[in-house]
């Protein structure tokens, strides 16, 4: 599970042969909207001979290819397919684009969600074979709808909401939309643990400025890390399946949400 | 006719291609004293792989590593119809 998703342009070479300085747990080359139509073939090629000779070893590595019913769909996926990629951010998903998807790969798929009809369909979407996580695309979603962009986003809450728990009942990642405006540190922390609170097990995002809040944001804290810790221990020692601690009553399911913390307290070396 | 892949920002470069009788490399590069000959070397191989020759070829390059330099090629001779 990679806290965050960073989107890069396919088709800049000063991005791109920096990948691994960015921080992000995870990267998202960009095939789709930062590459304009005459330049969709070059920006394909020279992600391909960047992933073949300087990818980075520990990093997860996306492509966001161009839509299932776009013209460059084919060409992306069998060029890139050869590459030591994670898998594929498909936009504009939908359940038959992502069956046309899975004929031609085997790697993972991370859809994104950003058409209404795509928001009915996120259970049968998150139970699908070879789904890492579902990605929420609040852009185009809140366009389809006629609707503005704000930054509390109320307009997004209930897509926020039906994909955490589709995600989760199928054990997906769910993965928030980008927070859009660049220099507002403020409004993306704020953004950011709302997504938290909400469920959300990662954020994407479209600048590398972004990425040091989101990562603190979706790793334990010190406190959950420490609390977590005695739990654990407590169980350990407790010959009960419930017991009490500090006046609370402790079960399997916070024993087992304190290994988690720890878990993933572990992933990101935080202990 | 020429084609042409690339683009003038830094990190990367332009190449352009176009029937010659011979092969033509010219490169211009702001790091040539010291990765001219590394450039010339990857369009030479890149020309090779692919079964190119009697082509010119000019690089236009803004400091690209060597793998960009090999992309932009390829996309340019694709684009001429010199390899499938």
């Amino acid at each position: 599970m990679s806290r965050s998703y960073l989107f890069v342009p396919g088709n800049t070479p000063s991005m791109i042969q920096n990948l691994d300085v960015f921080d992000s747990d995870a990267i998202i080359i960009d095939l789709e909207d930062s590459v304009v139509l005459n330049d969709k073939d070059a920006a394909r090629i020279l992600v391909s001979n960047y992933l073949q000779k300087l990818r980075p070893d520990k990093l997860e590595i996306y492509i966001r290819i161009n839509d299932a019913e776009s013209r460059y769909f084919l060409e992306d996926v069998t060029l890139l397919d050869k590459t030591d990629i994670n898998g594929y951010v498909l936009p504009k998903a939908s359940v038959e684009a992502i069956a046309s998807l899975q004929k031609i790969t085997n790697k993972d798929i991370i859809p994104i969600i950003e058409s209404p009809l795509a928001v009915l369909h996120v259970e049968a979407i998150a139970k699908m074979s070879q789904i890492k996580g579902l990605l929420l695309g609040a852009e185009d979603l809140t366009k389809e709808l006629g609707i503005n962009r704000t930054t509390e986003g109320k307009e997004i809450l209930y897509t926020r909401s039906k994909i955490v728990l589709a995600c989760a009942a199928f054990g997906v990642d769910s993965i928030d939309t980008p927070y859009t405006a660049k220099d507002d540190h403020e409004g993306l922390l704020i953004d950011v643990l709302h997504a938290k609170t909400l469920g959300f097990t990662s954020k994407s995002s479209i600048h590398p400025n972004h990425i040091e809040l989101i990562n603190q944001a979706f790793a334990p804290s010190a406190s959950e890390i420490f609390e977590a810790r005695r739990i654990i221990k407590k169980a350990e020692s407790s010959k009960k399946g419930a017991f009490s601690l500090d006046g609370k009553m402790i079960d399997l399911p916070v024993i087992e949400r304190a290994k988690k913390v720890l878990d993933k307290a572990k992933k990101y070396n935080l202990l | 006719m020429k084609y042409q892949a690339g683009s003038y920002e830094s990190s990367d470069c332009i190449i352009t291609v176009s029937n010659s009788d011979e092969t033509i490399i010219e490169i211009e590069s702001i790091v040539f004293d010291q990765f001219g000959d590394e450039i010339l070397n990857v369009i030479t191989k890149t020309l090779q792989l692919h079964n190119v020759s009697n082509v010119h070829v000019l690089c236009k390059d803004k400091g690209a590593l060597d793998y960009t330099i090999k992309a932009r090629l390829e996309t340019a001779l694709k684009r001429g119809g010199y390899y499938e």
